[in-house]
């Protein structure tokens, strides 16, 4: 079983108060699903849609091709009837008064229904779902029990009229309606559901964040990162976090790194023109040494670009960013469950070698929601690496060190003068142009590199290890290639995928065997430039023999990813 | 003298000796800042919290390297972003007396936006601004305070400076700073005083420093102040912000010192809820955390 819906209308008009709830519905009677928002930087009006996939198996991309439309107007049905699948149906308001009907469309009196037999307009979002249970031939005992479950909080009348509503439309789509769907699930039984968190990205970096021992967070709002912001912001009574929305990011990052100093565990949180202001305290979190951890949720640049779109074009740009040179570690989860875990170890590597990391999602990671097993929070994470226990007099912040991490007092503690500066400095950290010290002031903020190096993962090989081509992936595209991957393998195509979470320093040892295996090798990534592949050449002296880049701001699809494969000769 | 910490240690009083400067100090000879130092000095011994208890933060410049010349716990950061950081700071550890240096073109320049908001939020810092009206390390250019037809490297004449300066303390006062003055580097004494109320005032408090700068901004040299200043009189009310703000745009033949206003409501980490004891000591609560995502269950 693998089902796709799209719910497509205006925005303002509840699309994603229906697809919360398709997916719930589903999620509770224990499928998987994986959910996308597509949506345009405006609060009214336009035109949006939220797709949702439902399988027996665990998914995770959109696809192009949809098995059912619900569309709240005109504008949804032309925008999308293109994309359905054969047998897939178009339901759709009979108010809407869309003449030029096919097979595939089904008018039905959703909004009256709703009014008549709920008596509320809202009750509209029961009536679809009981006419999209329908036409799958599913029983209607699927939303019955999730209704109650979804609304209960509301109080029973609210409850009643959800199920009279959708148990009468589940009704009146039977039959013959519902054979304009060539689609019959009547025999899917499901029991509860097992994994039962159904979060975003940002959530569950908010949550890695949070178990990480996140002390302080200061930001300014911007889409794609703004939910992950607020979320913790929402949090912060209850956990004790400081956190404050700033005058700008430039005040964010500069205050986070004020609070990290003084030994508060920080974060910021942005998306890439924010990222821009914040360049210039980049690189004082660089000279003095400051553990902090930076998130992006990456979109389309360069300026404001497409506000609510998807790209992976901040790769370069993060690398490189801040004048001078010095290490930073670079981190892109590629879905929620292992966005909580690399946060978290984020912030215990930002510890332990003393420097910016950079947490690497876009809108789609940020966005898109899937079901993963319940987190257990296990310990917080409380180690704060090298610390000086018993510093010298006069204390040495940035004692040269073998490995280039020196032990950390911070200003407040008791007997101990702590200073620091963004000026080049000795290990003091007070001023100094000797060229001796700056040598080897340089040289200790370099030495961690390989170190840190040893801390990190090497990239994941999903497939045969041996395969004939080899799909280089980093980050949130992961999941159509994956699954386009899969679905090319059970064609009986030699693939493989290799993927990078941890970006920077990069890994090369399973990189240069796969390479050696492998007649070719192909990038894929969501931008125009194959920022990840330039990376790998950059590093290992290695160079991809194809590149496939999506730039339009629109997520990857696994039907998509097969395309360009065939294109460029994988068959 | 012994006496108690805010953490319950026990505290030496600071001798001047402890407070040496740990490198050489750069500025030139006959430049406003050593004065400044010498107050700030006599201000952290006056004060009766330890050593460990002071925390500078200072922007770019020459006021920015404050911390390198005296023995404290300090930070030098970036230019116009040294009350970002030192929010940061106080936040994280709130029994930190944090000390803000900054010079006019960092604080009322690339700082300005920064300086209104940590004034708004009322944050429990001080902010000592270095006035001399003219840009020092960069060897000449006009700063925001300097005066309209200045004439420097990068104003010409005949026009010279081409619009009128900012004033600090207005900004301040608009902004919502609860602790308003100036002094002078010339009269160590008052300034000193300044500097330990500013420091014990909880809430934003603005001290601005009349400098001279006599190599690059020799008309507001050592005797054009001595000429211009004075004490705010006896019967001047501080609590008054109208009045405050009227004596703000006071700058020409008679400069006012003094504390301008002084007024006390809830500051930033009061409003903000912060957990008992210091924030960088607290720890997640874990089952709080486990709570949280299994309220998010489905």
């Amino acid at each position: 079983m693998d089902l796709s819906f799209n719910i497509g209308g205006a925005a303002g008009q509840g699309i994603n108060t229906i697809g919360d709830l398709v997916a719930q519905v589903f999620v509770k009677n224990g499928l998987y699903t994986f959910t996308i928002k597509d949506y345009m930087s405006r609060v009214r009006g336009g035109y949006n849609f939220t797709q949702i996939r439902v399988s027996d198996e665990h998914v995770h991309a959109p696809v192009h091709g949809v098995d059912v439309i619900i569309a709240l107007t005109k504008d949804a049905i032309i925008n999308q009837r293109d994309r359905l699948v054969e047998g897939g149906v178009i339901i759709f308001d009979e108010s809407l008064g869309f003449e030029e009907c096919e097979r595939c469309h089904l008018p039905l009196p959703l909004e009256e229904t709703a009014e008549e037999v709920g008596g509320n307009v809202r009750m509209m979002n029961a009536a679809a779902l009981g006419a999209l249970l329908s036409v799958l031939k599913m029983p209607i005992s699927l939303a019955e029990n999730a209704l109650a479950d979804i609304f209960g909080d509301k109080g029973e009348s609210v409850v009643e009229g959800n199920v009279k509503v959708a148990r009468t439309m589940y009704e009146e789509v039977k039959g013959e309606l519902a054979q304009r769907c060539d689609h019959d699930f009547s025999s899917v039984e499901k029991g509860p559901s097992e994994d039962r968190l159904l979060v975003t990205g940002n959530q569950a970096i908010a949550l890695g964040a949070m178990a990480a021992n996140l002390k302080w967070i200061s930001a300014y709002p911007m889409s794609p990162s703004t939910s992950l912001f607020q979320f913790i912001i929402q949090n912060s009574r209850r956990l004790q976090i400081g956190g404050l929305q700033t005058e700008d990011e430039i005040a964010g990052l500069n205050m986070a790194l004020g609070a990290s100093h003084t030994g508060a565990r920080s974060m910021v949180t942005t998306s890439g023109g924010g990222f821009s202001l914040m360049v210039e305290a980049v690189g004082l979190a660089g000279m003095a040494e400051i553990p902090i951890v930076i998130y992006n949720a990456q979109r389309p640049g360069p300026s404001t670009g497409l506000p609510t779109r998807t790209e992976q074009g901040d790769l370069l740009f993060m690398l490189h960013s801040s004048q001078g040179e010095f290490p930073r570690i670079m981190i892109a989860p590629k879905d929620p469950l292992e966005a909580y875990y690399l946060t978290k170890d984020a912030f215990r590597l930002a510890d332990k070698f003393q420097v910016p990391v950079m947490v690497l999602g876009d809108q789609h990671l940020a966005e898109f929601t899937m079901n993963i097993p319940r987190i257990e929070i296990g310990e917080v994470d409380m180690d704060r690496g090298k610390l000086a226990e018993k510093p010298d007099k006069p204390y040495k912040r940035f004692k040269v060190t073998d490995d280039g991490v020196s032990p950390r007092a911070f200003p407040g503690d008791e007997e101990v003068v702590v200073a620091a500066s963004g000026n080049t400095h000795n290990e003091f950290g007070h001023i100094s142009e000797d060229p001796d010290n700056r040598n080897a002031m340089v040289e200790k903020r370099l030495a961690k590199l390989p170190w840190i190096l040893d801390e990190l993962e090497e990239p994941k090989v999903y497939g045969d290890k041996k395969a004939d081509y080899t799909l280089l992936t980093w980050g949130s595209t992961w999941g159509a290639a994956y699954e386009a991957m899969q679905r090319l393998s059970q064609d009986g195509i030699s693939i493989n995928q290799l993927h990078f979470a941890y970006l920077y320093p990069l890994k090369t040892e399973t990189l240069k065997e796969i390479w050696e295996k492998a007649k070719k090798l192909i990038s894929v990534e969501q931008n125009a430039t194959s920022q990840f592949a330039k990376l790998v050449r950059m590093e290992s002296g290695l160079s991809v023999d194809e590149e496939i880049n999506k730039y339009d701001g629109r997520p990857m699809t696994p039907e998509w990813i097969i395309k360009q494969l065939e294109e460029v000769g994988v068959q | 003298m012994d006496y108690q910490t805010a953490r319950g240690g026990w505290c030496t009083m600071i001798e001047r000796e402890d407070l040496e400067p740990p490198q050489e100090i750069q500025w030139c000879p006959g430049c406003g800042n050593f004065g400044i130092l010498r107050a700030l000095k006599q201000a952290v011994m006056e004060l009766s919290n330890s050593k460990h208890e002071f925390f500078l933060v200072s922007g770019i410049g020459q006021s920015g390297k404050t911390p390198h010349f005296i023995n404290l716990n300090g930070f030098h950061t970036l230019h116009g972003r040294a009350i970002p950081v030192a929010t940061g700071a106080h936040v994280a550890n709130t029994d930190l007396k944090v000390i803000v240096h900054g010079g006019d073109g960092d604080l009322l320049g690339e700082g300005l936006g920064h300086l209104m908001h940590a004034a708004r939020r009322n944050v429990n810092i001080t902010c000592l601004l270095h006035n001399n009206g003219v840009y020092g390390l960069t060897k000449g250019q006009y700063s925001p305070t300097s005066p309209h037809g200045f004439v420097s490297k990068t104003s010409p004449p005949p026009t010279g400076v081409p619009m009128d300066p900012v004033n600090p303390l207005g900004v301040a006062l608009i902004g919502g700073a609860t602790f308003v003055a100036r002094g002078f580097a010339g009269d160590i004494k008052q300034l000193t005083e300044l500097i330990v109320d500013a420091v014990k005032h909880p809430g934003f408090a603005l001290v601005e420093l009349m400098q001279p700068c006599v190599v690059f901004n020799p008309k507001w040299g050592w005797d054009f102040f001595r000429e211009r200043v004075y004490k705010l009189e006896d019967d001047y009310d501080n609590k008054s912000k109208t009045a405050a703000l009227e004596k703000s745009f006071e700058f020409g033949d008679r400069i006012p010192t003094g504390v301008f206003y002084k007024q006390e409501k809830t500051h930033f980490v009061q409003e903000l809820q912060l957990p008992e004891g210091r924030l960088r000591d607290h720890t997640n609560d874990r089952e709080e955390i486990q709570n949280i995502i299994d309220e998010m269950l489905v």
